[in-house]
């Protein structure tokens, strides 16, 4: 293998490896331990094709997370429900999507299992910092940047998912959010929570333990009026409200105050909200532990569950994907710049 | 005659090389009765598959440097009605596969081998990567009084995803454009069965315990794979090691004195045990 530049040139034995382009050895060697590196393949094996690294090359889907247009697209193509998770930055959004995947990782939750998913790079890479393979001596997870929203995509059968079921779920900054209650024009961008068969907004139990409890209370309210104001609550719709860290809340002194206030919280938004959501139902969870007090994922099973439980408006116009056996036949129309729309 | 493809996939080091020696030895030495019959020498360059044999009756480590590049390589058969059928095969290095997870793309030649017949997917039983995380890692060097470690943060690369979050993937990747050439049989060959068969699983059971989201995907058929798990022994225990002057192992000496070398294949399959390793093959092909 060789570069084309000006530059020396970096060879390496193996066909297959990549170096000269991407710094790495294909083996994940240090590159003064590959016996490979820096020998020509010619020299190393005179019987073996000699290949270029850069060959002609297909580019598969990336499974990163989906774009609003590859999200329509999953809609059009089976059953699926789509779930808006809100909250402030803090308040555990990232743990709940990377424990929820992570537990297909070991078997079937309550009687769900897994099908497939567009997303495993997306999800890896959002599990990592809570794998031991990170080597981080506690869990920790990354802040979702603000920008577009992007969708994880799972989709799973048995159980509350019936044969089939396609589950979107929404990814965006909680800082924008928050902006609805300042502002109500930007509920407009939130493509994903007009759309939303459920929304979840989540209630982080490590603030309701401290002096900021009256104002996380306060926050997910308006946060929530401004969504309504905006023409972003769909009427008829279903809110999750999760109370998260639900180990770090067990375990303070604090814990039946967090509680009760969690409980207000249900009854307020209930009070104000239930003239146009159909459904408030509360959850507890304890997403990724910081200690093993707690099973990991304690109460996500269920949050699962009510996510693929029936909803009164159909997600999409559901086109099976016919089977043909001749390539031809399998040719698609692609269309580009499509947007979530309602249900 | 008629021509069919079986595509081989499997992560690096997960026994694609030794099944095909293994394979080409017991369908050239015919002295195991298999599904599949040795259909005679064509016109055709069988000397990587006369080589890899040569290393595997050997008992020696496939030499990797010897094996890399793409290759495809035929064996003239002839199936249970007699006829004869020519099955091609791919004999890629697994970082072609690994590519495909890490890099997401695939190179041209390789895309078109990929669309070929039936899939053998290897997975090495031994060398399984499951996923583990800190907080149970934690719990349990507190619980042995050992010091909680506490390295450099490693970075995320794709590499260190679990096995059966990289294999789903690739069979995934199987099932969707610009690979899909719609549903197909699989079988999922379990290598290096013989450190695995203590555990008293068969080899779906295995599968399950092990890899459990991968037989979770296999069992919703969300991609419609029709699949069959196997565990194989294509070895029989452990080999010489490629390096030159390495000392020679016992385990090896032994395999190399047990009178015929297809003695040394074991194949799992649901309620069988065999020496034949044309059964899978012969499924695939049906």
């Amino acid at each position: 293998m060789t570069t084309e530049d000006e530059s020396p040139k970096i060879i390496c034995a193996n066909p297959d490896c990549r170096v000269a382009e991407t710094g790495r050895c294909v083996e994940g060697l240090a590159l003064d331990a590959c016996h490979h590196y820096g020998v020509d393949a010619e020299v190393m094996d005179d019987e073996a094709p000699v290949e270029d690294g850069r060959a002609e090359s297909v580019t598969l889907p990336s499974g990163g997370a989906l774009t609003p247009a590859q999200a329509a697209d999953v809609l059009r193509w089976g059953a699926a429900r789509v779930v808006a998770v809100i909250g402030p930055s803090d308040s555990g959004k990232t743990s709940l999507i990377a424990s929820l995947y992570d537990l297909f990782q070991e078997g079937s939750v309550d009687g769900i299992e897994f099908s497939r998913s567009r997303t495993l790079h997306a999800f890896e890479h959002t599990c990592h910092d809570a794998r031991a393979l990170s080597r981080r001596g506690v869990p920790h997870t990354h802040r979702t940047p603000r920008g577009e929203v992007s969708f994880y995509h799972l989709e799973v059968g048995g159980g509350a998912a019936g044969e089939q079921l396609a589950l979107l779920i929404g990814d965006r900054a909680g800082e924008e959010y928050r902006e609805a209650a300042d502002d109500i024009t930007v509920v407009s961008r939130f493509s994903e929570v007009a759309r939303a068969d459920t929304l979840t907004v989540l209630v982080n139990g490590e603030r309701l333990l401290g002096g900021g409890r009256h104002n996380l209370r306060h926050d997910i309210t308006m946060m929530l009026q401004g969504l309504r104001d905006g023409g972003g609550l769909r009427k008829g719709g279903r809110l999750a409200l999760v109370l998260t860290k639900l180990d770090a809340v067990q375990a303070a002194e604090e814990a039946a105050r967090a509680l009760r206030d969690f409980e207000l919280l249900l009854q307020d938004l209930q009070r104000l909200f239930g003239d146009v959501l159909a459904l408030i139902t509360p959850f507890r969870v304890a997403a990724s532990p910081k200690t093993d007090t707690m099973p990991r994922g304690t109460g996500v099973g269920a949050l699962l569950s009510f996510w693929l439980g029936q909803v009164d408006a159909p997600t999409s116009v559901v086109r099976r994907r016919p089977v043909h056996a001749r390539m031809f036949a399998r040719l698609q129309a692609v269309e580009e710049s499509l947007e979530l729309q309602h249900g | 005659m008629a021509e069919r493809s079986v595509v081989i996939i499997g992560l690096p080091a997960s026994g694609k090389t030794t099944f095909l020696a293994a394979l080409w030895h017991l369908v050239t030495a015919r002295d195991v009765e298999t599904t599949l019959r040795f259909g005679g020498l064509r016109a055709g360059d069988a000397s990587h598959l006369n080589a890899i044999a040569a290393r595997w009756r050997d008992a020696k480590v496939q030499d990797r440097t010897a094996v890399s590049g793409n290759r495809l390589v035929s064996m003239n058969l002839l199936n249970s009605d007699g006829v004869p059928v020519r099955v091609t095969f791919p004999d890629v290095p697994g970082e072609a596969y690994r590519r495909m997870w890490e890099d997401r793309d695939c190179q041209v030649e390789i895309a078109e081998v990929l669309q070929a017949g039936g899939v053998l997917l290897f997975i090495h039983a031994d060398t399984i990567q499951t996923p583990k995380w800190i907080v149970d890692e934690v719990a349990l060097s507190k619980r042995l009084g050992l010091e909680v470690p506490d390295g450099e943060v490693v970075p995320w690369h794709p590499r260190l995803s679990p096995t059966q979050v990289q294999i789903v993937d690739l069979l995934q990747l199987l099932r969707t454009p610009p690979l899909d050439v719609g549903p197909r049989r699989l079988a999922v060959m379990l290598s290096a069965w013989d450190k695995a068969d203590g555990e008293g699983l068969s080899p779906a059971a295995y599968l399950e315990a092990k890899l459990p989201l991968l037989a979770q995907y296999l069992g919703r058929r969300a991609d419609l794979w029709t699949s069959r798990v196997y565990g194989l022994s294509a070895q029989g225990g452990d080999y010489d090691p490629v390096e030159e002057h390495a000392d020679r192992l016992p385990a090896a000496e032994d395999l190399r004195n047990l009178d015929r070398a297809s003695m040394r294949i074991r194949l799992v399959g649901i309620d069988s045990k065999t020496h034949d390793l044309t059964e899978p093959l012969a499924w695939l092909m049906e």
